[in-house]
């Protein structure tokens, strides 16, 4: 008996050795991947105990984005994805008038914008039981820069690659040195491809990134999805023991889902009847947020549209307003004519839109620039050649069926329009080559906190200007804008570049899109924030 | 005993003739029928409107006239199935007539092409083709035409071949024939009638592969009013709006119906057992 008991001592000490050998190097990786088995293991146990109990299980119906992996360098819906489903957390999150908050960070503090010290909260654990000190931290973020050329996510737009990181564990602080201010480095600090992820531990980014989340990730199934376990380890009670995402595309097939009680929660419902259907039954709670994401077609100056007549009646020709208050969109987006969102703040209600929907207006500003239909065929002529605009878009958040309603309006106007259906990569490609009129897009406007590199998009010297505009008034107040760190000036240059976009009617805007979360009765507190970067938090928990 | 006119002896093809000559007519006076309502024009104020006495089957996402759309989809759908069994019927027909005939190389490298078209699933290969090209109605047509051609080729094939070694046929050709004659004069009109009645029994079933490149997104695109194209658009709305699916399904059922009903009325006729 003796001797099993110290036998039975002796592997324990070594199992225990083992595991504070994982959390501490690198070096250790056989030693913690022993730990890590040990603790899978002891977690199925647990699960399949607690399956025969009352094992409270959330199952979550959603879209898949680049084949489910959940590596936030890889591409940015890896480092989404992370995020989205419980397993990743960043220093700050954004609430939902788009502010950091402190989340795995206390806060930052800084003198100059330059140097900034984070102080970290303590007893934050990674859900492989490894302790998430400061150089931890630092060691995910240096991570995140060395790794970031390998993959698509671009970090550099966040923490540039000449950051330099150090970490304190006494203090529990990170210190980042950026190369040049940044007053925002909180709101960066909240795009999910900074998530703190242990990184001496994770093996496999693409399916099984170890963070500090809710969930960790307990089997991966190619295009099926992921089955989740709680972190036993979270700083704060987690209200399911597992969660399954299922992955479905099609918003009919969500919405189905739900009502046959195979998912009890899903998220963006694209479809207006289905949840309009939603809405009216009380078995079931549609939370629509406001979001920051803008519907908008890029008009190509390097083409037909280059011509200021031809978009300024474009825009005058199509009803943004009715699209929008349609069956066929209603409530899904709210209608708008700027680039950036009206419930941001910067100063939409300010703007004046010289193109509001006149249709006979319209037409005699193409009629009086001779742009007319001489052949009558029904289709106005430019310079000789019909116009036949190709527009491309793509089956996501009814950016096809906005496409269809602006072809509608325009073949009304006498303008003629080639639809091209595809893919999202299709639609990126001929956005890139330059090989389209209207390419429809539905992008986040302001990804960390703040717009400016969303504006970039039509500012003349960045690589992401894809349409070809250039103004120099813009191109001047944009370098302002880079600049500039007082919040209220700031917000003046954006309002000032958002007019001068309207004005040169630069973008054909298709309105403010409003994110979904949809629940039945078995779950409470199911919310969809604005920034749609959080979908499974510990907010979410079964219903009484 | 009088003889029994035509038509009332074959009471089956009849009914179905004249269906479908209706279901053709309807295609031809579109606009009558609709009287001038444009099937691409709606009005985003009335989308997704419930049939009504306004719009008997109701409006789709557009606020378009589906009534107007059912009817107008009967010429694209009746366009491009007649063009494409046509074009099968004439290049696979005559493709297996020439193998048959002439036998040898020629048939070889006919048929294996034949056996390699066949070697795919037909509707995947359809899409394949369809997606390469580029999706609209003509090329739908085409890609479906190159995986269907195979069965029109194999039977006339196996038509002329029944015949080809035949003493009269060695006769014609002893007695200097020429080639094309023999081919105009003994080939095809052996082959003509089992051919016919393939294709208007066929008539049903590409009229439904068209519909599905259609709805799967690669065959007429928006704001074409087409059967196939406006099931796919009101699948999103089957539970809310069912409307925008039942009269394009039940347009498609109809005349799929009518089309394989007349067909087999044509091989019953034809058919030298009912003589």
């Amino acid at each position: 008996m003796k001797m099993k008991k110290a036998l039975a001592l002796g592997l324990s000490t070594a199992m225990a050795a083992g595991m504070l050998a994982g959390c501490g190097s690198s070096d250790s990786s056989s030693a913690s991947s022993a730990a890590a088995e040990t603790a899978a293991e002891s977690t199925e146990a647990a699960a399949e105990t607690t399956a025969s109990g009352d094992e409270k299980v959330l199952n979550f119906g959603c879209q898949m984005y680049s084949d489910g992996n959940i590596d936030p360098l890889h591409d940015t819906n890896g480092a989404w994805n992370l995020m989205r489903y419980g397993i990743g957390e960043c220093l700050f999150k954004f609430d939902d008038s788009m502010n950091p908050q402190p989340w795995l960070a206390e806060d930052a503090t800084t003198e100059d914008n330059i140097t900034w010290v984070v102080q970290l909260k303590e007893g934050i654990k990674f859900s492989d039981g490894c302790d998430m000190t400061a150089t931890k931290v630092a060691q995910s973020l240096q991570t995140m820069l060395d790794r970031g050329p390998d993959g698509s996510s671009t970090p550099e737009r966040f923490l540039p690659y000449e950051t330099e990181i150090t970490a304190d564990d006494d203090a529990n602080t990170v210190t980042i040195v950026l190369p040049s201010a940044n007053f925002n480095l909180k709101g960066n600090l909240c795009y999910p491809v900074a998530a703190i992820v242990d990184v001496d531990d994770t093996e496999d980014y693409m399916s099984g990134t170890i963070g500090t989340g809710p969930y960790m990730v307990e089997n991966f199934e190619d295009q099926v999805g992921y089955t989740m376990v709680a972190n036993e380890n979270y700083y704060e009670e987690v209200p399911y023991d597992k969660v399954e995402i299922i992955y479905m595309g099609d918003a009919s097939a969500k919405a189905m889902a739900l009502q046959s009680g195979q998912v009890d929660l899903v998220e963006n419902i694209t479809n207006v009847s289905d949840l309009q259907k939603l809405e009216e039954d009380e078995n079931y709670t549609v939370d629509i947020a406001s979001g920051v994401r803008c519907g908008f077609a890029w008009m190509n100056f390097n083409g037909v549209l280059g011509n200021d007549t031809l978009r300024q009646a474009i825009l005058m020709g199509i009803d943004y307003q009715t699209i929008c208050e349609s069956n066929t969109i209603g409530g899904l987006y709210t209608a708008g004519f700027s680039v950036l969102p009206s419930t941001l703040d910067y100063g939409y209600d300010n703007l004046t839109n010289p193109y509001e929907y006149d249709p006979e207006g319209a037409a005699k500003l193409l009629d009086d620039a001779d742009i007319v239909d001489t052949d009558g065929d029904g289709i106005r002529e430019l310079d000789g050649e019909n116009i036949n605009l190709t527009a491309v878009s793509y089956e996501n958040r009814l950016l096809n069926d906005f496409m269809d309603a602006q072809t509608q309006y325009l073949t009304d106007l006498g303008i003629g329009i080639t639809p091209s259906y595809g893919s999202s990569d299709d639609q990126w490609s001929s956005l890139v080559a330059g090989e389209y009129d209207f390419n429809q897009n539905n992008w986040t406007t302001v990804g960390n906190g703040d717009p400016t590199e969303y504006l970039s998009n039509w500012y003349s010297k960045a690589a992401s200007n894809y349409c070809g505009y250039e103004s120099e008034d813009y191109d001047k107040a944009y370098e302002a804008l880079m600049e500039e760190s007082d919040l209220e000036k700031r917000a003046e240059l954006i309002q000032e570049m958002q007019q001068i976009l309207v004005d040169d009617a630069a973008v054909l805007v298709d309105g403010y899109y409003n994110s979904s979360m949809i629940s039945s009765n078995k779950v409470a507190n199911a919310h969809i924030h604005t920034a749609d970067y959080y979908w499974i938090t510990t907010e979410i928990t079964p219903a009484e | 005993m009088k003889k029994q006119n035509f038509f009332l002896r074959n009471k089956q093809f009849t009914i179905f003739l004249i269906l479908a000559c209706l279901i053709i007519l309807a295609a031809i006076f579109a606009p009558f029928i609709t009287h001038g309502i444009d099937p691409t024009e709606g009005n985003l104020k009335d989308a997704i409107m419930p049939p009504s006495g306004e719009h008997i089957f109701g409006t789709d996402k557009l606020g378009r006239d589906i009534f107007a759309r059912v009817i107008y989809g009967a010429r694209t759908s009746l366009t491009a199935t007649f063009s494409l069994v046509m074009l099968i019927f004439f290049v696979g027909g005559m493709l297996g007539i020439i193998a048959g005939y002439f036998g040898g190389i020629v048939d070889t490298v006919i048929m294996r092409i034949a056996d390699m078209m066949l070697a795919f699933p037909g509707l995947v290969l359809a899409l394949a083709v369809a997606g390469v090209m580029g999706a609209n109605m003509r090329n739908a047509v085409i890609a479906i035409a190159l995986v269907s051609w195979t069965k029109y080729a194999r039977l006339s094939r196996s038509l002329v071949l029944k015949i080809r070694n035949r003493d009269y046929v060695s006769a014609a050709i002893v007695t200097g024939s020429k080639t094309p004659y023999m081919i105009w004069r003994y080939m095809i009109p052996n082959a003509i009638p089992t051919l016919i009645i393939t294709a208007a029994t066929d008539i049903g079933g590409m009229m439904l592969e068209l519909a599905a490149l259609s709805f799967l997104g690669f065959g007429a695109v928006p704001p074409t009013p087409e059967w196939g194209l406006m099931l796919s658009e009101g699948r999103a709305y089957m539970q809310s709006a069912p409307w925008l699916m039942i009269f394009p399904g039940l347009a498609i059922f109809v005349t799929v119906v009518v089309f394989n009903m007349l067909g087999d009325s044509v091989r019953d006729i034809l058919d030298p057992k009912n003589e």
